[in-house]
């Protein structure tokens, strides 16, 4: 039997709702099933905020979290009871059985468990007392609880409990006697039926890894795997935790990471680095983008590689800092002055962040551009189970095209003609030295404001991207569903391609002919792929998580036709439903021209 | 009088021809106005490549944009022409990727310390093993005279048509409080002494600042001109110790008598130093450092 079962835990900050997460996940992808999953929580590290760590549990691939979980866990009764019609009929509510305040009418959850939900009364503040003469421990009484009530085997707990607390010893067997005091209680209280775990699917290939991480941290393994060798970064949510990361892994390699004084300095140091032969990146958020388009043109006029890794969260200005969206869409495709194309590839699952990571040092090699790698914050905390491939897919070492330099000939560092990609010498080399400006310039690179050679240097610096499009291994867009004529065709890109593919996955077991297109490359854009797709749709949808519409915007851009836009901006991933409505309707639309 | 030889031209020729020093010149003739004092500078930073024996291909030059950043253009090695301000983060990124690179980064007043004050302290504090020439002419020729951060308080330009009512900065001051290991001055109208000056702060190891008085002949005919330049600079006192930070600060004080020399000098760990540390404190193995050809480094797995 396959399983497909979601659990959220619900919490106010400092309950350890997203440890009790972290501990279940890890227990639950050690026994071997595929995980996914998103916490929500707030900007402040204390204080009393909305804390959700919230999982889906399958042997089958899951693009998408459920709208509705299996099993709902409450530390903190105010922060679930909004969230206690989120469970499923038969589904379970886990809750502290005895208030230690009173409570005025309707604050406590099990008024507002539904008829067909099941309710688990647990003393959670008495059992973790008594496991560990404090109150600290409830997040993991509970956990010990949900393995007893879902006959889960306690090693897989025991190894994720001892694996959270692996620095302090004290804290692992605390955790341990509260796990098995709540699994304790659990054998005394009626089963839950409804919600079973079938075993688990072995996905291992031989040479390779199975292993549970989120998008920050694929793509920090692409990045390593690629060979990068430094590093200049700012802080900034949620795209830091590439750096903290990076920062311990790279000098284990010998690799250099530096913090700069800001976003403008950081990019600045990663061109400089680029023009030295160096694999360089930074990695950055909306507002730090903003500061860095100058020196992106910069990239883009000089043909420097860069890499510059970008983790959209809600805006203008300081916007919603903890909270996801994907409004930079137009700042990262065209952001900046004057003509200057790049390339953008916005991975769509957390096995797409390692992919597109490690491609992108390939293509600012090779293409002499810089990179952009774009993200949201649902994607850089989304944890998925990837299976890492035994020898990492990238080149180490992109031809520069050095090129023959005859004796005595000038070096042309932009050479027209051919792919339009010119021979990059670097500093060091001899009989090649030339000077990289921000300023328009010849073949030979210096200085020239010839309106001839403007027009030819801009040409060379659009053409030259086209390759990019036919990169090797590059995932540049792809389809899915049924095949030829559809009547409905969602097509969408990043985070919420996972939704917009659960919601076409359902639309078609409702008999609807539909299918999905995401598109991986954002620029240059497969107009060819995209024009044939949209050929066969009667209706498009474009669901995406920005209020203009900016995918929309871009697809227009490059293939006039209408399409029907869906855009949200909640803060956090679109629901799975919202989009299989549109599709319905669509669907019903297509219908009743027909019938007329 | 009787000590004055006469000079001949083809003979001085001849002695430059010779000095190997022309290696260092590019093709491209300078785009500044005759007379600027930037010609001496460019002369002498080709004369102190020269004698320090760099090979041209591992010298770069950086610089962000103004008048002065022309300069990469006109000297035969790797450069970089950037952005207004930022030639020191990008000159930071250069040396972090390749030790072996002589890493030079010039630029005016106005690109240094209006618009990419912000970079300073940091190059200075981190200690990056660059030389920094600040030429300082106190105004923004490029765009035709305006008022530059260290333009004189009540200087009339184009943008403050009635008067500067700003201080100038203390760009000397600053550079010693952010903790740079070694800060001098110079003159563009001592050409001898200026190459001397960028000799040393080439051969140091560490971040090396030079602040280079320097007039706009075309945009400035009142301040900043040779005749005031040359009748205010002093040479530093005889006694100033080079390793004495607060005797440096104080002589950097006096901006009405600006005092030509070494004003500070220590020797400390640079950055890559410093990342070297951490490499060895991670458990890292050094990438083996190539002198001779530091070209390009393979993928670290």
């Amino acid at each position: 039997m396959s399983t497909d079962i979601q659990i959220s835990i619900v919490g106010s900050a400092g309950d350890g709702t997203i440890a009790a997460g972290d501990i279940l996940k890890n227990a639950l992808a050690g026994m071997g099933y595929k995980i996914i999953s998103f916490d929500i929580y707030p900007p402040e590290i204390r204080g009393f905020g909305k804390c959700i760590a919230r999982m889906r549990i399958t042997t089958e691939q899951a693009y998408s979290l459920k709208h509705k979980s299996d099993v709902l866990i409450s530390l903190d009764d105010s922060h679930a009871i909004p969230h206690a019609n989120e469970v499923r009929e038969c589904g379970a509510v886990i809750y502290e059985r005895a208030s230690i305040v009173q409570l005025p009418e309707g604050g406590h959850i099990s008024a507002h468990i539904g008829p067909g939900q099941l309710p688990y009364p647990v003393p959670i503040r008495e059992l973790a007392e008594k496991s560990t003469s404090a109150n600290r421990s409830r997040n993991i009484v509970v956990l010990g609880f949900l393995a007893g009530l879902l006959d889960l085997p306690d090693e897989a707990f025991l190894k994720a409990i001892a694996r959270k607390f692996k620095r302090k010893a004290e804290a692992a067997a605390a955790g341990e006697a509260a796990y098995r005091i709540g699994r304790e209680f659990a054998a005394q209280t009626f089963k839950l039926d409804d919600v079973v775990f079938g075993p688990p699917v072995s996905t291992v290939v031989p040479g390779a890894s199975v292993e549970m991480i989120n998008g920050n941290a694929a793509i920090v393994r692409g990045a390593l795997d690629a060979g990068i060798d430094t590093f200049f970064g700012y802080p900034i949510t949620p795209a830091t935790s590439i750096m903290e990361r990076l920062a311990i892994d790279m000098p284990k390699r010998g690799g250099r990471l530096l913090q700069t004084e800001d976003e403008i300095s950081a990019i600045s140091a990663v061109i400089g680095a680029g023009f030295a032969g160096a694999r360089a990146a930074t990695s950055t958020s909306g507002p730090g983008l903003s500061l860095m388009a100058e020196m992106l043109g910069m990239g883009v006029i000089g043909e420097v590689p860069a890499v510059i890794f970008v983790s959209q969260r809600g805006g203008p200005s300081t916007g919603l800092p903890t909270k996801t969206e994907q409004s930079d869409l137009h700042m990262a495709v065209f952001g900046g002055h004057g003509d200057a194309p790049r390339i953008v590839i916005a991975p769509t699952n957390v096995d797409g962040c390692y992919r597109c990571a490690g491609k992108a040092f390939e293509l600012a090699e090779a293409y002499q551009t810089p990179v952009i790698v774009l993200v949201d914050l649902y994607l850089s905390n989304r944890y998925e189970t990837v299976v890492f491939p035994a020898r990492p897919p990238f080149e180490a070492d992109v031809n520069r095209k050095p090129g023959k330099q005859l004796a005595g000939a000038p070096y042309k560092r932009y050479a027209l003609g051919g792919d339009s990609v010119s021979p990059r010498a670097i500093p060091g080399e001899k009989g090649t030295m030339h000077v990289v400006t921000g300023l328009e310039h010849n073949e030979l690179g210096r200085p020239s404001d010839q309106g001839e050679m403007h027009e030819a240097m801009s040409r060379k610096r659009h053409e030259k991207l086209q390759g990019a499009l036919k990169h090797p291994d590059l995932t540049v867009c792809k389809r899915f569903g049924d095949e030829g004529a559809v009547d409905v065709g969602v097509i969408s890109w990043g985070s919420n391609f996972g939704e917009s593919l659960e919601a076409m996955l359902k639309a078609r077991g409702e008999g609807i002919r539909c299918a999905a297109m995401k598109v991986v490359m954002l620029s240059p854009f497969p107009t060819e792929r995209v024009a044939a797709f949209l050929a066969d749709c009667k209706e498009v949808l474009v669901p995406e998580l920005n209020y203009q519409g900016q995918f929309a915007n871009l697809l227009q851009a490059h293939v006039a036709r209408p399409v029907t836009r869906l855009n949200r901006v909640p803060g956090e991933p679109m629901k799975v439903e919202d989009i299989l409505e549109e599709i319905r309707r669509l669907a019903g639309k297509k219908a009743a021209q027909k019938a007329a | 009088m009787g000590d004055i030889k006469p000079v001949y031209l083809e003979e001085k020729l001849k002695e430059i021809e010779d000095s190997g020093r022309l290696d260092y010149r590019s093709k491209t003739l300078p785009t500044w106005c005759p007379g600027c004092g930037y010609f001496s500078i460019v002369e002498a930073v080709a004369a102190s490549l020269c004698e320090l024996n760099i090979p041209n291909e591992s010298a770069v030059m950086v610089s962000g944009i103004g008048c002065s950043s022309r300069f990469p253009f006109f000297v035969n090695s790797y450069g970089m022409h950037t952005l207004h301000g930022r030639a020191l983060p990008v000159a930071t990124g250069v040396k972090t990727a390749n030790d072996a690179l002589t890493v030079v980064v010039v630029g005016g007043d106005g690109d240094g310390f209006a618009i990419g004050g912000g970079h300073v302290p940091h190059a200075a504090r981190r200690n990056v093993d660059i030389t920094y020439l600040l030429f300082d002419n106190g105004i923004y020729g490029l765009t035709k005279g305006q008022t530059s951060p260290t333009s004189a308080i009540g200087f009339r330009t184009p943008t403050s048509p009635y008067e500067n009512p700003d201080r100038p900065l203390n760009p000397l001051l600053m550079v010693l409080s952010y903790g740079a290991s070694w800060v001098g001055q110079a003159y563009a109208g001592r050409p001898d002494h200026l190459h001397r000056m960028i000799t040393q702060a080439m051969a140091h190891r560490g971040f090396s600042y030079l602040h280079i008085l320097s007039p706009c002949v075309t945009f400035d005919k009142t301040h900043r001109t040779y005749g005031n330049l040359g009748m205010q600079v002093r040479d530093l006192p005889a006694d100033h110790d080079p390793t004495d930070r607060l005797a440096a600060m104080r002589e950097a004080m006096d901006d009405a008598l600006p005092a030509l020399g070494l004003y500070f000098r220590e020797e400390r760990p640079t950055l890559a130093d410093a990342l070297d540390g951490l490499v060895e404190k991670a458990g890292g193995e050094l990438p083996g450092k190539v002198a001779a050809k530091p070209a390009r480094k393979t993928a670290r797995r």
